[in-house]
């Protein structure tokens, strides 16, 4: 059984959000209206998080970051949820269970990388729009956490075309969204307990590093740094707000 | 409400017990009864009467069609469909023209209107259901949808809620995990 | 009713009967429909991938559409298309939003109130084309005072539009906000190409960009940002490529400078004259190609004027920076210097990108991997495969042409997608001048700005409902055709304009009837592939003319990567080395900011604007959404006492020519007499998600033009920012979530040790 897992070059990101276009018309993501994005109540399963590093012109600079559910193998969001509505598969997964789900929030709260995110309301389109939902994701109903799930139904529809193909998944056949959208080429996804993945030796890239792994969440989403040829240390990094 | 002095609560505490007493009975059955009927019945519902009377049994049972002659999605796809009037037209232009049933087949294929069957298996919204693994793992049609070729008016034969997919997944070791169907 | 809010129900309320009313499935869900015909690829459930091209923006990249049941469904890069190779933009995934748009033109419409508001009553099919006919059958008498405005098209309907109008005798404008004419103009004089070139980032080792925001909107995004993977962490034979370095030149930063090791802050302006002097350290420390050199500036000391010490205070680059530019540019070879956006967008625009272009010379990078190449013609001799707007130069005089009724009044108008109303500076005058027109039709799909002051609206196919077909300009290097097929049927009551051309065509009868022999968009497509068919090269080679069209239109299109132009590069060319300095709109006393509009990221030219998605997209410098804001440097701010966060002041920006209302966003992003606006919002008319949102700063924008082109100078007029004393919660992305951390969880790997 595969492990699935990402990996982030930072120093390929060019922050141009097709990541985040492409993740909201393929998971049905409720549009993030101007009503809802004024309470800070939008949804973003993938986000790019634009940081600037230092505050003074011309000097500061913009340092963006694909930010998504790191799909942790110690997840903090998963041992709180009093319903199980959230655990981990045995493909790796960090799960959510709509149908399980009743809202508690203590997914959220518990998430160090504030990737959850709650349905405070029904999902709205115009009648127009529905013709566009994808009918292999379900729409969330008021009162439900969502997050990435790594298209697990990309995930589902690969391996049955390579079922009735009569062959193995390979490597590269399974392409979430936002990897598949990706210009840079800086998302790539695929299987990390195969050594030969290409996830697998891009992770061993000396810029390999995960997000808070302080923590001891033991992410499967790997990043490699952004390279700045002028960056001279952490000692010198003015605080950088996002 | 309630006032409190010295830690001790005072005034109305007795009546409002009494009250809920009689209220909570009354909501429990509320919420099981209507509970069971919401998620049973509207899941299962009982015979319906279809715009067209069709015959499973002499499609299935008389001609031995298979039920992939018509349902052309099964071993392919997520759904099984229904098929197209154009598809019964296949036959019918010439087959037993004559039946007021298939009369009406015919009046809706001159206005090339399409014909709004009533679901008879219905999965809740949160389910990924795809006929196209179950077929090609080998199991008859029949092992969920019992024997349509018995069946004049089509109805449901077997429970099809969680518990019975996940015996049978159990059963034949395919996968348990939520993610298998709910995403 | 959902299972949550029945539990909600059943524990909040001990009413009782009422509590399962609403306990039903929808009807609609308890159907399960037979359609009455049998298509062979329709199989409900079942998914198929229909190849096309993208239409969202000039770029033209190659797609393929997920359709299940008769529906897009999802829009995603062709793999196999040469531009983008499967990968697509946040614009090109909002394409299905257009298609079912709820405010979509229905079917035809004719106007039931004045013009301008957009009040429109729906009309039958036989009313608007007798109306069409009977209004081109009286202009006919006098054909030229009809004129036709589209987008700048070429391809098939390029060729049909052109016969039609030459067949005719109307006029032909076309429009686009963003002018390239700059850009073709210093193409041609420094490349001597009347395409646009490849510039191969993914191959260069030192890329220098004059304000090209090629990461964001510039030519060709996607494909330039696929390129940008590969110039920072390509591999090339299995070994990891040397890492390109990235030096951004541009008064604001844009979210290309964003991603630069380096942004060099340029007076607006300057860009040219800091190419110069660039130009004359390279030159006079011997560091480039002496011989081209020599071509270029054959006069002796014609380049001394430009010596760094001498312009650091025109282009406020400090001398030493410049030698260090120079030096760089000239030794990481190959090195691409590029130029658009906002340093074409003065008054020097064409010679600023002249001066620029002129510095691949230099340093030998014309013609070679890494550096500029040139694009061949597609072997398609009848089909025009590159536009050039009509100039705003043009545009002005044709205003005014509108207005006198000299030298000819103009008695039908037909507009066609572009939307000059919403792009020209409102200085011009445009819509007033449309009351002295007697009849406006618009093949908008959408009742825009424009479609707004016209009298019939017969709507076009959006282009996933459309026959066609895109030729790159830019392309690849190599030439290339994308097909484009309807991927659904249509979705509303639409016609494809082309087609509608053809058959007005037909009707009139005589010579247009003539110079359009074909039925339909479809067939002139056809006519081409059988003569690419013949040629049997290139991607697809089939034996037939009908296999040919079935395979291309799966493949997505025809290309031919052998094709690369053979041949020695032009030699290069003499630069003009006469100064001449961008001049401004307002007085520096009165209005002491630059305004430097720049192309949104997710609206681009406001021709998006109408697609939620987009709206909501954060931009990727201030990760603002649905709003105008302006870009404020911090200490501007501080002196004028705003303050820009998750709540800001609103301010008005004024200029000679007019003002309007934008939230605050303090950001390093502008030196502090520079402030920035995106374009894209402030439409009147334009569906429910764009109408009387947000500020469109063009209409700040006065009367300045590129002296070459005569393309619209965008940048040059300066503003003031005037304190309104409201504040507002402003829709902001950053802060949606709350930091995950204090600092930036961002880890940067420091120069790389040798």
């Amino acid at each position: 059984m595969p492990k699935w897992g990402m990996l982030v070059d930072l120093d390929r990101c060019s922050g141009c959000r097709a990541c985040v276009a492409a993740c909201q018309i393929e998971n049905n993501v409720p549009i993030n209206t101007e009503e809802i994005v004024n309470q800070r109540r939008g949804i973003q399963w993938i986000r790019i998080e634009r940081y600037w590093e230092g505050t003074e012109y011309p000097a500061a600079k913009v340092r963006n970051g694909a930010m998504l559910c790191q799909h942790c193998r110690n997840a903090p969001c998963e041992p709180v949820c009093p319903v199980y509505a959230t655990y981990h598969n045995s493909e790796g997964l960090n799960t959510q269970i709509y149908n399980r789900c009743i809202g508690t929030r203590y997914c959220a709260n518990n998430d160090p990388y504030n990737v959850r995110f709650f349905n405070y309301w029904e999902p709205q389109w115009p009648e127009s729009y529905y013709h566009y939902l994808n009918p292999d994701v379900t729409v969330r109903s008021k009162g439900v956490m969502e997050k990435c799930t790594f298209c697990v139904q990309r995930i589902r529809r690969t391996e049955r075309q390579a079922k009735r193909e009569g062959r193995a998944l390979k490597d590269g056949d399974v392409q979430p969204a936002c990897v598949q959208a990706c210009p840079t080429d800086a998302l790539v996804f695929g299987d990390i307990s195969d050594t030969g993945s290409r996830v697998s030796r891009l992770a061993q890239d000396k810029r390999h590093f995960r997000v808070l792994e302080s923590l001891g969440t033991d992410p499967v989403v790997f990043y490699l740094k952004k390279v700045d040829p002028q960056h001279v240390g952490d000692a010198a990094k003015q605080p950088a707000a996002h | 409400m309630a006032t409190t002095a010295g830690g001790r609560k005072l005034g109305r505490v007795m009546p409002t017990g009494r009250v809920l007493a009689i209220i909570v009975p009354f909501i429990v059955l509320l919420v099981v009864g209507g509970g069971t009927w919401y998620l049973y019945g509207a899941l299962n519902p009982p015979p319906k009467q279809q715009p067209i009377a069709f015959p499973h049994p002499v499609h299935v049972e008389t001609l031995q069609l298979d039920c992939q002659f018509c349902h052309r999605g099964a071993a392919i796809g997520p759904a099984a469909t229904v098929p197209a009037v154009e598809q019964c037209m296949f036959c019918h232009k010439v087959a037993v023209t004559d039946r007021p049933e298939v009369q009406k087949l015919r009046a809706a294929w001159e206005k090339k209107e399409p014909i709004d069957w009533l679901r008879v298996y219905r999965m809740p919204d949160t389910v990924r259901f795809v006929h196209e693994a179950h077929i090609q793992a080998g199991f008859d049609c029949a092992v969920c949808h019992g024997n349509v070729g018995q069946q004049q008016v089509v109805q449901h034969a077997r429970d099809l809620r969680m518990g019975d997919c996940v015996t049978c997944h159990r059963v034949n070791e395919a996968p348990t995990d939520c993610t298998t169907c709910h995403y | 009713m959902q299972r949550r809010e029945f539990l909600k129900l059943a524990g909040a309320s001990a009413a009782g009967t009422v509590l399962f009313a609403g306990c039903t499935i929808p009807q609609s869900d308890l159907l399960l429909q037979s359609p009455a015909l049998l298509p062979e690829d329709l199989l409900a459930g079942y998914d198929q991938w229909f190849a096309s091209v993208c239409r969202q923006c000039p770029a033209g990249c190659g797609i393929i559409v997920r359709v299940m049941d008769g529906r897009a469904k999802k829009i995603d890069g062709n793999p196999v298309h040469p531009l983008n190779l499967g990968r697509s933009c946040a614009r090109g995934q909002a394409g299905v939003q257009a298609l079912y748009h709820p405010d979509r033109a229905p079917q035809p419409l004719s106007a039931s109130g004045p013009r301008g508001l957009g009040r429109f009553n729906r009309a039958s099919w036989e009313d608007a084309g007798r109306e069409l006919m009977a209004r081109l059958r009286a202009a006919q008498a006098q054909p030229d005072s009809v004129v036709l405005v589209t987008e700048p098209l070429h391809g098939h309907l390029g060729m049909v539009v052109e016969r039609f109008v030459g067949a005719y005798g109307a006029q032909h404008l076309t429009y686009e906000t963003l002018e390239r004419a700059p850009v073709r103009a210093a193409v041609k004089r420094v490349f001597n190409q009347d395409r646009l070139p490849d510039f191969d980032i993914a191959n260069a080792a030192y890329v220098l960009s004059f304000g090209a925001d090629f990461l964001s909107t510039w030519l060709s995004p996607t494909q330039y940002n696929r390129e940008y993977g590969l110039f920072r962490q390509g591999e090339a034979g299995g070994q990891r490529r040397p890492r390109g370095t990235l030096v951004q030149v541009e008064p604001r930063l844009s979210s290309t400078g964003a991603n630069a090791d380096a942004w060099v802050p340029v007076r607006p302006g300057a860009e040219g004259l800091l190419a110069l002097s660039i130009a004359q350290v390279i030159v006079s420390d011997g560091l480039g190609d002496r011989n081209a050199a020599q071509r270029m500036f054959p006069t002796p000391g014609a380049l001394d004027p430009f010596r760094p010490d001498r312009v650091a205070s025109a282009t406020g680059v400090p001398a030493e920076r410049v030698v260090q530019l120079a030096r760089d540019f000239a030794a990481r070879r190959p090195a691409l210097a590029i130029g658009g956006d906002s340093a074409a967008a003065h008054t020097n625009g064409t010679l600023n990108l002249t001066a620029i272009f002129a510095l691949n010379y230099l340093v030998g990078s014309v013609g070679v991997q890494g550096g500029v190449r040139f694009n061949p013609p597609l072997p398609l001799r009848e089909l025009p495969q590159t536009a050039t707007a009509t100039s705003f130069r043009d545009w002005r005089a044709f205003v005014e042409r509108l207005r006198t009724g000299q030298p000819r009044p103009v008695s039908l108008l037909l507009v066609h997608q572009a939307n000059p109303v919403y792009g020209l500076p409102t200085a011009v005058g445009l819509a007033g001048a449309l009351a002295n027109v007697p009849f406006i039709i618009s093949f908008s799909s959408f009742v825009d700005d424009t479609a707004a002051y016209a009298d019939l609206v017969i709507p076009d196919h959006t282009y996933l409902e459309s026959w066609g077909d895109y030729v790159p300009d830019p392309g690849p290097g190599y030439p290339v055709i994308g097909f484009q097929q309807p991927v659904v049927q249509p979705f509303v009551g639409s016609i494809q304009f082309g087609d509608l051309l053809l058959r007005a065509a037909q009707e009139l009868g005589g010579s247009v009837a003539q110079a359009l022999p074909w039925k339909s968009m479809k067939e002139a497509l056809q006519a081409s592939a059988a003569e690419l068919q013949r040629l049997n090269r290139g991607s697809v080679r089939e034996t037939t003319p009908q296999r040919f069209w079935n395979a291309a239109l799966q493949r997505g299109g025809w290309w031919d990567a052998q094709a690369t132009v053979p041949g020695a590069p032009p030699a290069a060319p003499q630069v003009p080395t006469q100064p001449a300095p961008a001049t401004f709109d307002g007085d520096a006393q009165q209005y002491p900011l630059h305004l430097l509009p720049f192309p949104s990221n997710a609206l681009y030219d406001g021709s998006l604007a109408h697609l939620p998605l987009l709206q909501a997209l954060d931009d990727p410098i201030s990760t603002i959404t649905w709003a105008t804001w302006v870009e404020v440097n911090p200490q501007t701010a501080h002196d004028l006492g705003l303050i820009g966060d998750q709540e800001s002041d609103v301010v008005a920006v004024e200029s000679p020519f007019g003002a309007v209302e934008a939230v605050v966003f303090v950001s390093p992003s502008v030196p502090p007499d520079v402030v920035a606006m995106p374009m894209g919002q402030g439409h009147r008319t334009f569906t429910r998600y764009a109408t009387g949102r947000g500020a469109n700063p063009l209409t700040l924008v006065g009367a300045r033009e590129d002296a070459e082109t005569g393309a619209l100078a965008w940048a040059s007029t300066r503003v003031r920012l005037r304190k309104i004393g409201r504040r507002v919660r402003v829709p902001i992305m950053q802060g949606n979530v709350s930091p995950i951390q204090e600092a930036s969880w961002i880890q940067i790997a420091g120069p790389e040790k040798a």
